[in-house]
């Protein structure tokens, strides 16, 4: 809990601080304490500190728990590949079994691991060898052929030569007794062959690898085989050739095997008789229908191990994931030196206080321990963390502002206004009652569907926009809103509320392009007259319209932020900052542009045609002129010297006073002879990395340096913040003019031709073209805008934005992650 | 109908806006300041937004001039 004191001005609002936070100390036996950690886990109000920080992860207590859950979601990480690669997807929230206990499941998951690597390594091998020999079958047939061609047509030369053989005495007969003796096969040269398969790619060098190692010595004979088949040791389907290569001696054998090797053709034995050949076939047909049915029964028990598994998958993951996470809360709490009992620490919001009491005697009771957990609140200087609860509703909008930064324990939250303003601002940037509508329908899709969706996993971009839907809802209903006061409806304006305002000076009209219309009814009651569109001077008045609102609305957000750094302060009971800083920061900006403001209520008021640039500029310049035709109202010379006076004694008003009188605080501080002694737990928990401001030292030109940077920001802001408001000008003159391009330029042409296709066309073009760019990019484009508005120019008024935020530990949130 | 009792209009369908809400959510007293913070939030932008547009056409300096095709 922080020593600073707590402010009692206004009464508590919810979302407006976060809540108030404390650091508790639980002592829990050895026993109950695995129980009780799973009990705060479901819970979700603590968070837990690490104690052990400075030990490594296996010097932990528990370090050897953390490696069985390690190696029991290794083990349920494969059943999940094995399944994906089955085609089998594990059924989400699945029957409840019953609750299962770590060690149980530790068994259960190493059997079926087992039994699963078992299969597989089975499947691999089975196939494997079915594999082969659908290879040798192949190298039967093909070879075969080979042997069956050769020998028919050696048979046929034999004929030929035998007929031939008697008396020829030429250059053949060398030949002649070759062949002879070839065919005799009793001599000491003998053929050998191999025979084998090999990929059809690699065998044309094969081919001539085999021709160059060997010096020509052999010969090789090829045959294609037709579909693909599967290679048994990668077990991919690749295109293969039969060869059959025919050598003589040792040496071209070994070499011919080393080529084989080398390529990785596989080789197979193979007998020339022809009767052994058909036996073989027959053989290896068998061998392959067994093998086939061995094979399909093995894939259909894998096929159901993988089902069961299936049943039970995502019950057997939440309940490791658990069991990881409260083993690693476990290994956070400091061990007592006589190992019988844990210490843990943590925030914890004071609501909370019962319930976590209620948890602990829980799991005292549950565990049946003699000894209950102690639960005691400690007292430190150290900033707690932020915490806001939030709902569904506004869970967007604090989102939004933490993503600038998570604010500081208690200042107030911008979150609050938030809600309100940054749908307004989107919706002055995106006045139209039609597009409005489209987006409202959009979104109440999402949210009427909101349960079915948010169990779902959705991608990114639909993620965010789902998280966003409240937000957008908000944004679709204000924009309808400005819709009817911008009129227009795609553009187009109605007379929704009464008659315009306007109409010609005389029956006849003839002054209505020249001089134009006049105001002859009262004024139009709600929203932009309509008479205005698509006049030549809509513009002008537009813009002046616009840019005006824009210094209006801006003026107040700031206002309405400095209002909230006054708040901080009586909360704070920071009397300084009220004094020296709320105080001329509010009349600086007030007399400048707060009176600015004023002049153009009084401009709009009176109807004068004086000229605000004119008066703002010369205010500054030559602020003791007569003001002549700019004069609004009487008196305006004087109440003019006297803001700007204002305004000039502000700057230092903001600058100095504050440094010296901290100074003159903090020697008073050090002047007091009773100082508290730090706790001697505390001094021990010193080295903890949130240290609140030390209030030991004090430079005071650093402090002043800080007091003139803040300064020169607030009066340099004050102009260029402004300023930036006009971006709701620029922004929705963009709008209104895109939108009157694509209704004019596409539908109205479309119209214009009377021909049905072309008006189908146009009536295509113009949806394609309104949802793109305005209802997606205006959308995402004034979105940021009105987001920059609300970072920078709101909240750099009041908003420090650098708390932590609290995260506690639950087990609910498990759900939800990723792996 | 005049600039007041349009503001008086919005007056009213803010009160009428926070006791409705105060009737359906009633959840405790912070709760309930919150929900009226955002009821006058919503209201007070609106008006404003309402009223800034009313009061630049009470007594126009430039008027409609139309284009020479309508």
């Amino acid at each position: 809990m922080g020593e600073r004191g707590r402010g009692g001005c206004c009464p508590p609002m919810d979302l407006m601080r976060s809540e108030p936070m404390q650091l508790v100390q639980l002592i829990l036996p050895v026993e109950s304490a695995h129980l009780a950690v799973s009990y705060l886990g479901d819970l979700g109000l603590i968070q837990i500190k690490d104690l052990n920080a400075e030990k490594s992860p296996f010097q932990r207590t528990y370090a050897i728990q953390i490696k069985r859950c390690g190696e029991m979601s290794r083990k349920l990480r494969f059943f999940r590949d094995q399944m994906s690669k089955a085609g089998l997807a594990p059924t989400t929230r699945s029957l409840p079994q019953d609750v299962l206990n770590l060690d149980d499941l530790e068994v259960k998951l190493g059997d079926l691991d087992a039994e699963l690597v078992e299969i597989n390594a089975n499947g691999e091998k089975l196939q494997r060898s079915y594999n082969e020999l659908m290879e040798y079958k192949l190298v039967l047939q093909k070879a075969g052929e080979f042997f069956n061609s050769a020998l028919s047509s050696a048979e046929a030369r034999q004929r030929e030569y035998a007929s031939h053989q008697s008396g020829e005495e030429s250059l053949e007969t060398p030949l002649l007794s070759e062949l002879e003796t070839a065919n005799d096969l009793s001599k000491h040269v003998k053929l050998g062959f191999i025979a084998g398969l090999v990929t059809r790619e690699k065998s044309m060098a094969f081919e001539r690898i085999l021709f160059r190692a060997t010096r020509g010595n052999v010969f090789l004979k090829q045959a294609v085989v037709d579909e693909p088949v599967i290679d048994p040791v990668s077990g991919e389907k690749v295109e293969k050739n039969v060869f059959v290569v025919f050598f003589s001696g040792e040496r071209a054998k070994n070499k011919i095997l080393k080529i084989c090797e080398a390529f990785g053709a596989n080789r197979y034995s193979f007998s020339e008789d022809v009767s052994k050949k058909t036996q073989m076939i027959t053989e290896v047909s068998g061998r392959l229908s067994e093998l086939k049915s061995t094979i399909d029964a093995g894939a259909v028990h894998r096929g159901n191990l993988l089902q069961t598994i299936g049943e039970q998958f995502e019950q057997w993951n939440l309940l490791v994931r658990k069991e990881k996470a409260i083993y690693h809360t476990l290994n956070m709490l400091s061990i007592d030196v006589t190992k019988k009992c844990l210490v843990a620490e943590g925030w914890s919001p004071v609501f909370a206080t019962k319930q976590i009491q209620e948890a602990l005697h829980r799991a005292t009771h549950d565990s049946k321990s003699q000894v209950d957990a102690i639960f005691q609140v400690l007292y430190t200087r150290e900033m707690p963390p932020t915490y806001f609860r939030t709902n569904k509703f506004n869970s967007a909008f604090q989102e939004i502002v933490d993503a600038y930064g998570v604010a500081k324990y208690q200042e107030a939250n911008p979150g609050v206004f938030t809600i309100v303003t940054f749908p307004f601002l989107f919706a002055v940037m995106f006045g139209d009652w039609g597009h409005g509508i489209c987006l409202l329908l959009a979104t109440l899709y999402f949210i009427v569907r909101e349960k079915k969706l948010s169990s779902q996993k959705l991608g990114d971009i639909m993620e965010m926009t789902f998280g966003g839907r409240y937000v957008i809802m908000l944004m679709a209903i204000f924009s309808i809103y400005t819709g009817f006061i911008y009129n227009e409806f795609f553009s187009v304006p109605f007379e929704l509320f009464a008659s315009s305002a306007y109409a010609c000076r005389d029956p006849s009209c003839r002054d209505s392009t020249t001089v134009g219309l006049i105001k002859v009814r009262d004024t139009y009651p709600f929203g932009v007259d309509p008479a205005w569109h698509g006049t030549r001077s809509e513009l002008p008045f537009l813009n002046s319209l616009k840019m005006k609102m824009s210094i209006l609305l801006g003026v107040a957000q700031m206002n309405l932020g400095i209002i909230m750094s006054f708040f901080n302060a009586l909360f704070f009971k920071n009397s300084l900052n009220v004094w020296f800083q709320f105080i001329p920061q509010i009349i600086f900006l007030n007399s400048l542009f707060g009176y600015l403001s004023v002049l153009i209520i009084i401009k709009w008021c009176t109807g004068s045609q004086a000229d605000l640039y004119h008066v703002m500029i010369y205010m500054f310049l030559s602020p003791t002129d007569e003001l002549g035709e700019n004069q609004l109202f009487p008196g305006q010379k004087t109440a003019q010297l006297v803001l700007l006076l204002l305004a000039l004694v502000s700057v230092p008003w903001m600058l100095l006073p504050k440094p010296f009188l901290l100074k003159l605080q903090h020697s008073r501080q050090q002047g007091d002879s009773y100082a508290p002694l730090p706790d001697a737990e505390e001094s021990l928990r010193s080295a903890a990395n949130h240290d609140s401001h030390s209030h030991e030292e004090f430079e005071f030109s650093e402090v002043f340096v800080h007091q003139l940077i803040h300064t020169i920001e607030f009066v340099l802001g004050a102009v260029s913040n402004t300023a930036s408001y006009l971006r709701l000008w620029a922004l929705s003159l963009a709008h209104s003019e895109l939108s009157v391009v694509f209704y004019e330029k596409v539908l109205l042409l479309a119209w214009g031709y009377n021909n049905v296709v072309i008006l189908i066309v146009g009536i295509i073009v113009f949806i394609c073209a309104t949802v793109g760019v305005l209802l997606v990019m205006e959308t995402l484009s004034a979105f940021l805008h009105a987001l920059r508005l609300h970072w920078v120019e709101f909240q750099n008024k009041f908003y420090e934005g650098d708390g932590y935020k609290f995260y506690p530990f639950s087990l609910a949130l498990l759900d939800h992650e990723e792996e | 109908m005049g600039f007041l009792v349009t503001t008086l209009i919005f007056l009213v369908v803010g009160i009428i806006a926070s006791l409705c809400t105060r009737i359906c959510c009633n959840r405790g007293p912070s709760a309930n300041l919150l929900h009226l913070t955002l009821i006058i939030t919503a209201t007070v932008c609106c008006w404003m937004m309402w009223a800034i547009v009313y009061l630049s056409q009470m007594k126009p300096l430039i008027v409609p001039i139309l284009n020479e095709s309508e």
